[in-house]
C-alpha cells in the first residue's frame, strides 16, 4: 500500500488558491486546514504568479486516438494543482487609495478572471483591512460595489477580512470557510456533472475513455465527500474496464494485459478503501473475490507471468493492510452454523489470512522470475537501454525515454523490450526477505488469535524461505517449532518433510549432533509403506516417505557417526569431537532407544541379591549393534557394565573404570520393535533407595546415547507409533512385572542386633507413678548415638493424651503422661541427667542412650502416671548406628510396644446407721420423695454411725496406710471422730475384699446441707520391695452431703443382749417426746409364738410435751435361737406416722443356759453384727 | 473431485488420510487438512448462544483456498472428518450426504472388535468403501 502515491492513499480533499496579501495566508491556511471538512490550499504571494494554475486543455476531437486510460498526474494535479477556487485577497488600502492603486486591483482580477474561466473556476474576492482607517464612507461602499461588480460576484462572496481584532478575525475566517465550501461544493459538482453528462450521452469514442470518465466523475465525487456515488461510479469503472480485456487493441498485448491490471488494481483499491472505511467488511471481502476472480486466470504470457503472479499478491498484501487499519470491527462470525458459499469463512477476517496469500503469491512470482531469468540469457545485454525504461504519462504504461536535439521524447516499447525491462527491474528485488516478513505478520496474527496450524503452516513457509537463502540458523528454529507440533498431534508425512529440512540445516551450519538426531528420529518415524506411492515423493529434502528411505538415512548417519562418510566432510565424528546424545522421557528420540528397567522385588535386604531386567527397544529400521551398555543406579557403587560378547575386542571397553563389575552378554543387537532383554543380579549394602538412573549405550568408539531409565509401570506410550497398528509386545517376560514393574527398589535397614525389653509387670493404678523398666541390650552390634524414643498413645484413639498444642498442659485434662525418667549412671546423677535428657512431653519422650559396647547393657525407667483409667499404647524405638563415626551409615530401627491397662485401684463408699435399736420419727422421710433425690437424713444433735467402706478393684493385693475425714465445714457443725486414723500395723487388702471403716458423727446444726467431708484413704502396693513414701498413694473420696434435722419424736427399744430360756425380762419402748406439743401416740403389741409376754396390748397414750412415756412387757422365752421378740406397732395422730421396729433391732438370741463368754469374744460378736448389718 | 478425506482424532492425529489424485501433492494436502483444524477449534469451542445448529455435526465450509474447498464434520465422538475438494460449485446438501456415508462407513469401522480405538484406520474393506463413495460424489446431483 505504501507503494501508491499519496494522492491515492488519502481521500481527496478540495483545493483552494490564495492570491494576493501574503502576510495573511497563513492565518488563512490553518483556519481552512483545520475545519471539517478540511480544504488545502495553495498561496500564490501575487497576482503574477496565478500562471501556475494551469490552463485549460482545448477539447480532444474525436478522431484523436487515445494515448491511455488514465493519465498518471491526473489526480496529483487535481489535487494540488487545480483549485476550485481561487481568492483574489486585496488589501484595503488598495482598494480605497488613489485611481493608480484601484487601476491596479481592477486589473489583477481581470487577469486573474481570464485564467480561471477556462476552469470554470470560482472566485472568492477578500478586502484585507490593513488598519482601522475607518473611513467607510460612501466613497468606500463605492468602490466595494464596484469591486463586486468587477469580480461579478454575489455579495457573500465578497469578504471583508479584518486580520486585527480577534473577534471580527474568526468570523472573517468562519465567513470564509463557508463561502469556499460551498463553491468547491459547486465546482467540483459542476465539473462532475459536465463529465457525466458525457457518459450518459455516450459521448465518448473508446472504452478507454469510458473508463476515465467514470473515473474522473468517481474521483470529483469524492470531492465532494459523496462516497456513495463515488463507489458507484467506481464499480462502473471497474466493470468498463473488464470489458476492455481482449477487446483493446491499443497496444502490444504484454502492456496492454499490464495497463488494464495497473488500472483494475486502483480502482480496486478505491472500492475497497471506500468499503471498509464504511464498515461494509463483508462487501469487501465479497469484492476481493470476485476481483481476484475476474483476473486470476489472466496470467498474460509465459515470459512475464511473474508479473501476473505479483499483481495478484499485491492485491492480497493492500487488502490486508487495510484491512488490518481500517476500524471497522470484524462483525460476529456465526459459529457451528455451516456457512454459504458466498459469506466469508472465518479466516477471511483477518489480514493474516491475506498476508498469508501475498506470501504465497510472491513465492510464486519468485519462482517464475527465476525461471525466466534463467530462460532469457540476453538480460544482461539489454540493461544498458532497459535503465531508459520510464514510466509513461499513462498509468501502467511503460516507455523509452530517449534525448532527441535536447528535448525529451517518449518512445512506445515492443513487448519484447518491456519484457527485458521488466525481468532487469525483478532482478533487482529480494523477494525472499519480503516474503518471510509476510509471513512472519501472518504467524503472529495467527498465533494471536490460538489458531496454531495455521500459524505453523506460516512458520514452515517461513521456514523454507530461510532455508532458500541458506540463512540456516533462522530455518532450523522455525522449523523446530513446527516440528514440535507435528510431533505432538502425529502428522508423519509433515514431521518427515520438516525434519528433512532440519537434517540439511543440521549440515549447514555443520552441527553434527543436530544431524544426527534428526537423521536418528527421520529413521524411526513410522512409516512402514514400502512401494514408494507417488503421491508421496515430493516430501522435502529427504526423499520419498518409505520404508527404505528410512534405512538409508539411517545407514548415512552410522557412516557419519564411523566417520566414513564422504559426502558429509564437515561433520566429524572422531575422538577429538565424540558425540553424546541424551534421551529423556520427552526427547523425540524416545522411538530410537527407550530403557525400560525393573527390578523383581519391591523390597531387598542390604547385602542380598535382587534381580534386574533392563529392556531395550528402538524402531529404527535396520538392527542396532551395541558395543557396551552402562547402567548407572543413583548408588553409584551398584553401576556395571554390559559388554558385547560377540566384540569382546573393542576399544570401547577402555571407558571401564578400575573395580567396575564388567557382565559379558552373549549379543547386544536391537531389531526393529523387539524387545532386549537384560536380566542381572544386583547387590547393595546401603539401605534406601537404589535407583537406576540412566542407561548408557555406546555404539561404534564416539558414539554415545544415555537414555534414562523408565519404569514399566510407568511408561507413557512412545510418541507417533502409539496411532499405528502395531503388534503389542511386553517388555518383560513376566507380564505382570511388565505392568507393575518399577526402576527402584527400596533397600532395607540392616537387621538390628540389639534387644529391647520393656519389662511388663501388669497393668497400672489410678494415682500411682507406674514405672516401666527398659532395657537396652547389645547382642551384636555397638550402639552408637542411641536415641530412644518414647510415645504413649490412647489405644482407642481420640486424643485424649495430646491436647492441641494451644492449649496450656495440665494435668487435668490428661488422662495419661509420662512424668519422667530415670536411669543409673555411675556418674553425678544429675549432671548426666541435664545432659542427657533431650524432651520430656506428656506423651512424648526423648533421651540419647550412652554408647554401648558389644555385649553390654542399659536401662531406664520411665514413669507414667495415670490420672483417669485409660488403656495406652507405649511405643518405644531405639535408633542407633552400629559403628562409630560413619554418619553416612544408615541408622538401625528397634521398635517395641506394650499395652498398659489403667485402673482404678480403690472404691470408697459410705452409709450412715443410727444408734442400734433407736428411731428418731424424721418427718423428711415421711414426704413421698423418690430414693434418688433424697440426701441421708441425720438426727440433730444425735450421734449417728458413719461406715466407709473401700474396696480392692485391682488384681493385686494391697497395703492400706491410713484413713481419714477432713471435715469441711469450719466451726465444729459437725464432730466427726476419729479425724484421721494411722493403721498401727498395715492391712493387706486382697482383690475384692471391702474394709470398712466405723465414723461417728454428731451434726451440731440443723442445716438441709451439711458438708461432710472428704475420705482420703492412703495405700500403696504390697509387693513393693521398696517401701519409700513416694510410693503412697492417696485416693480421696467425697462424702456427699446430709439433711440434718430435729426429729419430733425418738422411739427406742430396750432388751438385754440375750435372754435365757425361761427366764423372764423385762423389754421395753420408750417414747420421747422432743416437741412442745401433746402428742397423742396409738400402740398395739403384735404376739410372737417365741415369747409368753405381759403388759398393754394396745392403746393410746399421750405423751406430754418434752418428756418420754415408756412401755414396759416382761418376756418368757420359749423358743431357742434368735427369736423375734414381739413387734410394737405405733401410730403418731399428729403426724400420721407409723413406726415399727425394723426386724433386725427386734432379734434377740436366746440361750438355753446361761452362757460364759470371754471380753474378746463379746467385741467380735459385736463387730459382726455391724458387719452383718 | 475429492481430493482428499480424512478422520482426525482427539489428539489432532491423523486417523485416516486419504488422498485421490494422481499428483504427488500429498503433502500439500495434509497441510491443508492440518490447518483446517483450526477452524473446527474455532467453530466447536466458540458455539453460537442459541439456534438449532446447536446439535450439528455437519461444520459446513471450513475455508476456501483458492483450488480447494474445505468441508469439515465432528461426530458425536468428537472425531472430526475433513473434505478436500476441487470442485469450487458444490452444494451443501451434495457434502451433507456424502459425510453421512461415510460416517456410516466409518461406524462400521471402528466396529471392528479387532479394530483398536485411537489407532490408525487400515481395514482395507473401509478404504475399498470410502473410495467407493467418494467416487459417487456429486454424481446423484449431476443426474
Amino acid at each position: 500500500m505504501e507503494d501508491y502515491p499519496e494522492e491515492l492513499r488519502t481521500p481527496p480533499v478540495a483545493l483552494a488558491c490564495l492570491v494576493g496579501c501574503p502576510a495573511v495566508h497563513g492565518l488563512i491556511t490553518a483556519h481552512l486546514h483545520s475545519q471539517q471538512p478540511p480544504i488545502n490550499t495553495i498561496a500564490l504571494p501575487d497576482f503574477s504568479k496565478i500562471s501556475v494554475i494551469p490552463l485549460k486543455k482545448p477539447p480532444r476531437e474525436n478522431s484523436e486516438p487515445v494515448g491511455g486510460i488514465i493519465r498518471r498526474d491526473w489526480l496529483s494535479k487535481h489535487r494540488t494543482r487545480i483549485p476550485a477556487v481561487v481568492a483574489a485577497l486585496f488589501s484595503s488600502d488598495n482598494v480605497y487609495g488613489d485611481p493608480a492603486q484601484w487601476l491596479q486591483v481592477c486589473t489583477d482580477l481581470e487577469n486573474l478572471k481570464a485564467v480561471i474561466r477556462g476552469r470554470n473556476i470560482k472566485l472568492v474576492v477578500v478586502v484585507v483591512v490593513v488598519t482601522q482607517s475607518g473611513h467607510k464612507d460612501d466613497t468606500s461602499e463605492d468602490r466595494m460595489t464596484a469591486l463586486r461588480k468587477r469580480a461579478e460576484l454575489d455579495a457573500k462572496n465578497l469578504i471583508v477580512f479584518v486580520p486585527d481584532d480577534e473577534l471580527e478575525l474568526k468570523q472573517s475566517l468562519s465567513r470564509l470557510w463557508t463561502a469556499f465550501t460551498e463553491l468547491a461544493n459547486t465546482y467540483y459538482r459542476d465539473e462532475g456533472r459536465r463529465i457525466k453528462t458525457r457518459l450518459e450521452k455516450k459521448n465518448f469514442s473508446s472504452m478507454e475513455l469510458n473508463v476515465r470518465y467514470c473515473f474522473k466523475v468517481a474521483v470529483y465525487a469524492e470531492f465532494r465527500r459523496d462516497w456513495a456515488e463515488a463507489l458507484r461510479l467506481y464499480e462502473d469503472a471497474y466493470h468498463a474496464l473488464r470489458e476492455m480485456v481482449g477487446t483493446s487493441t491499443r497496444l502490444p498485448p504484454i502492456q496492454r494485459l499490464v495497463e488494464i491490471k495497473a488500472i483494475a488494481e486502483q480502482l480496486h483499491f478505491k472500492m475497497s478503501t471506500l468499503l471498509l472505511h464504511g464498515g461494509r467488511v463483508v462487501e469487501a471481502i465479497a469484492r476481493l473475490r470476485q476481483h481476484i476472480g475476474n483476473y486470476r486466470k489472466l496470467v498474460g504470457a509465459p515470459e512475464v507471468i511473474f508479473l501476473h503472479w505479483e499483481w495478484l499478491g499485491r492485491q492480497y498484501l493492500v487488502f490486508a493492510q487495510l484491512l488490518e487499519t481500517s476500524s471497522a470491527n470484524v462483525p460476529n462470525v456465526q459459529s457451528m452454523v455451516s456457512v454459504p458459499a458466498d459469506k466469508p469463512t472465518e479466516w477471511e477476517y483477518y489480514p493474516a489470512y491475506y498476508y498469508q496469500l501475498a506470501a504465497s503469491y510472491l513465492k510464486e512470482k519468485k519462482l517464475c522470475l527465476e525461471f525466466a531469468l534463467s530462460m532469457s540469457e540476453n538480460v544482461g545485454q539489454i540493461d544498458g537501454s532497459a535503465e531508459s525504461v520510464v514510466a509513461s504519462a499513462y498509468l501502467g504504461q511503460f516507455a523509452r525515454l530517449l534525448e532527441h536535439d535536447n528535448t525529451y521524447v517518449m518512445q512506445a516499447l515492443t513487448d519484447d523490450e518491456y519484457a527485458n525491462h521488466a525481468l532487469a527491474e525483478g532482478k533487482r528485488f529480494q523477494d525472499s526477505f519480503e516474503i518471510i516478513a509476510l509471513l512472519k505478520r501472518s504467524f503472529e496474527a495467527y498465533s494471536n488469535s490460538k489458531a496454531e496450524r495455521m500459524a505453523a503452516y506460516c512458520g514452515l513457509q517461513m521456514a523454507k524461505e530461510y532455508f532458500s537463502v541458506s540463512e540456516f540458523a533462522n530455518a532450523k528454529q522455525a522449523f523446530e517449532n513446527v516440528a514440535s507440533l507435528y510431533r505432538q498431534e502425529g502428522w508423519v508425512l509433515s514431521l518427515w518433510e520438516v525434519l528433512g529440512y532440519l537434517r540439511e540445516c543440521s549440515r549447514g551450519i555443520s552441527s553434527v549432533k543436530d544431524f544426527i538426531e534428526y537423521s536418528l528420529e527421520m529413521a524411526a518415524l513410522p512409516l512402514t509403506n514400502n512401494a514408494v506411492e507417488p503421491s508421496f515423493k515430493d516430501c522435502g529434502p529427504a526423499g520419498p516417505a518409505s520404508l527404505s528411505q528410512r534405512a538409508k538415512i539411517h545407514e548415512e548417519a552410522l557412516e557419519v557417526v564411523r566417520g566414513e562418510s564422504e559426502e558429509n566432510r564437515d561433520l566429524k565424528v572422531n575422538s577429538d569431537y565424540p558425540l553424546y546424545l541424551e534421551i529423556d522421557l520427552v526427547s523425540p528420540l524416545r522411538v530410537v532407544l527407550l530403557a525400560l528397567v525393573a527390578f523383581h522385588q519391591q523390597t531387598v535386604k542390604p547385602g542380598a541379591p535382587s534381580l534386574i531386567t533392563i529392556s531395550l527397544r528402538s524402531q529404527l529400521p535396520i538392527n542396532v549393534e551395541i558395543d557396551q551398555l552402562e547402567v548407572q543406579f543413583n548408588q553409584s557403587e551398584c553401576n556395571f557394565i554390559i559388554g558385547n560378547g560377540q566384540k569382546q575386542n573393542t576399544a570401547a571397553i577402555s571407558h571401564v573404570q578400575p573395580g567396575r563389575r564388567v557382565e559379558t552378554a552373549p549379543d547386544l543387537v536391537l531389531a526393529t520393535n523387539k524387545w532386549l532383554r537384560l536380566t542381572y543380579d544386583i547387590k547393595s549394602d546401603q539401605s534406601g533407595k537404589l535407583e537406576c538412573m540412566y542407561v548408557i549405550a555406546r555404539i561404534g568408539q564416539h558414539l554415545t546415547i544415555c537414555c534414562r531409565a523408565e519404569s514399566p509401570a510407568s511408561m507413557d506410550d512412545i510418541p507417533l507409533w502409539k496411532f499405528e497398528n502395531l503388534v503389542e509386545t511386553i517388555p518383560i517376560k513376566d507380564p505382570s512385572l511388565a505392568f507393575s514393574g518399577l526402576k527402584a527398589i527400596q533397600v532395607e535397614e540392616p537387621d538390628p542386633q540389639v534387644d529391647l525389653t520393656l519389662g511388663s509387670t501388669g497393668s497400672a493404678l489410678v494415682g500411682e507413678i507406674f514405672i516401666l523398666p527398659v532395657t537396652v541390650a547389645s547382642k551384636g552390634h555397638a550402639v552408637y548415638s542411641g536415641e530412644l524414643k518414647i510415645n504413649l498413645v490412647d489405644t482407642r484413639g481420640g486424643g485424649l493424651l495430646s491436647p492441641r498444642e494451644e492449649e496450656p498442659f495440665s494435668s487435668d485434662n490428661l488422662h495419661v503422661e509420662l512424668v519422667d525418667i530415670s536411669w543409673e549412671t555411675h556418674e553425678d546423677h544429675s549432671e548426666t541427667r541435664l545432659d542427657n535428657i533431650q524432651k520430656i512431653q506428656p506423651s512424648f519422650g526423648l533421651i540419647s542412650v550412652p554408647s554401648l559396647e558389644e555385649g553390654n547393657t542399659w536401662s531406664c525407667k520411665l514413669k507414667i502416671k495415670w490420672n483417669r483409667p485409660k488403656p495406652i499404647m507405649v511405643y518405644v524405638s531405639l535408633g542407633y548406628y552400629p559403628r562409630k563415626g560413619e554418619p553416612s551409615l544408615q541408622k538401625v530401627h528397634v521398635h517395641k510396644s506394650l499395652q498398659i491397662e489403667g485402673k482404678t485401684a480403690v472404691t470408697i463408699s459410705q452409709k450412715y446407721m443410727l444408734p442400734f435399736r433407736q428411731d428418731p420419727l424424721l418427718l423428711s422421710k415421711i414426704k413421698p420423695v423418690s430414693d434418688a433425690d433424697q440426701l441421708p437424713s441425720l438426727c440433730l444433735n444425735e450421734s449417728s454411725m458413719l461406715i466407709v467402706s473401700a474396696k480392692n478393684c485391682s488384681e493385686v493385693p494391697l497395703r492400706l496406710l491410713s484413713m481419714s475425714i477432713e471435715s469441711e465445714e469450719s466451726n465444729g457443725a459437725c464432730v466427726i471422730k476419729p479425724q484421721h486414723e494411722e493403721f498401727k500395723e498395715p492391712i493387706v487388702h486382697m482383690p475384692g475384699e471391702e474394709f470398712k471403716k466405723v465414723f461417728t458423727v454428731m451434726p451440731k446444726v440443723n442445716s438441709t446441707k451439711l458438708k461432710i467431708g472428704t475420705v482420703s484413704l492412703k495405700w500403696q502396693r504390697d509387693s513393693r520391695n521398696f517401701a519409700d513414701d513416694k510410693s503412697q498413694v492417696i485416693t480421696k473420696h467425697r462424702l456427699p452431703d446430709v439433711n440434718i434435722e430435729l426429729p419430733p419424736l425418738v422411739v427406742s427399744l430396750d432388751c438385754p443382749p440375750h435372754a435365757i430360756l425361761g427366764n423372764p425380762f423385762t423389754y421395753s419402748v420408750r417414747i420421747q417426746n422432743r416437741t412442745e406439743l401433746l402428742q397423742e401416740i396409738k400402740y398395739s403389741l403384735a404376739d410372737s409364738q417365741s415369747f409368753m409376754s405381759s403388759g398393754s396390748h394396745s392403746d393410746t397414750i399421750y405423751v406430754l410435751p418434752r418428756s418420754a412415756h415408756t412401755l414396759r412387757y416382761m418376756l418368757l422365752p420359749l423358743g431357742l435361737g434368735p427369736q423375734q421378740l414381739p413387734r410394737v406397732t405405733m401410730t403418731s395422730v399428729r403426724y400420721s406416722a407409723g413406726f415399727q421396729s425394723s426386724t433386725a433391732s427386734s432379734i434377740v438370741f436366746v440361750y438355753p443356759s446361761n452362757p460364759h463368754f470371754k471380753a474378746s469374744d463379746i467385741l467380735e460378736i459385736r463387730k459382726d453384727s455391724i458387719a452383718a448389718d | 473431485m475429492i481430493v482428499c478425506l480424512a478422520v482426525v482424532g482427539h489428539q489432532n492425529n491423523p486417523l485416516y488420510i486419504q488422498s485421490f489424485t494422481e499428483a504427488d501433492d500429498a503433502l500439500k494436502l495434509h497441510h491443508i487438512v492440518h490447518c483446517s483444524l483450526d477452524v473446527v477449534d474455532e467453530r466447536v469451542n466458540n458455539p453460537k448462544k442459541s439456534g438449532p445448529t446447536l446439535n450439528e455435526t455437519f461444520l459446513g465450509l471450513l475455508y476456501p483456498t483458492e483450488n480447494y474447498k474445505v468441508y469439515g464434520y465432528l461426530t458425536n465422538t468428537k472425531v472430526k472428518f475433513i473434505l478436500v475438494t476441487t470442485d469450487l460449485d458444490v452444494r451443501d446438501t451434495d457434502v451433507r450426504n456424502f459425510y453421512r456415508r461415510f460416517h456410516a462407513a466409518y461406524v462400521d469401522a471402528v466396529s471392528n472388535p479387532f479394530h483398536v480405538p485411537g489407532k490408525k484406520i487400515t481395514s482395507k474393506s473401509f478404504a475399498e468403501r470410502v473410495s467407493t463413495i467418494v467416487k459417487s460424489f456429486g454424481l446423484s446431483s449431476s443426474s
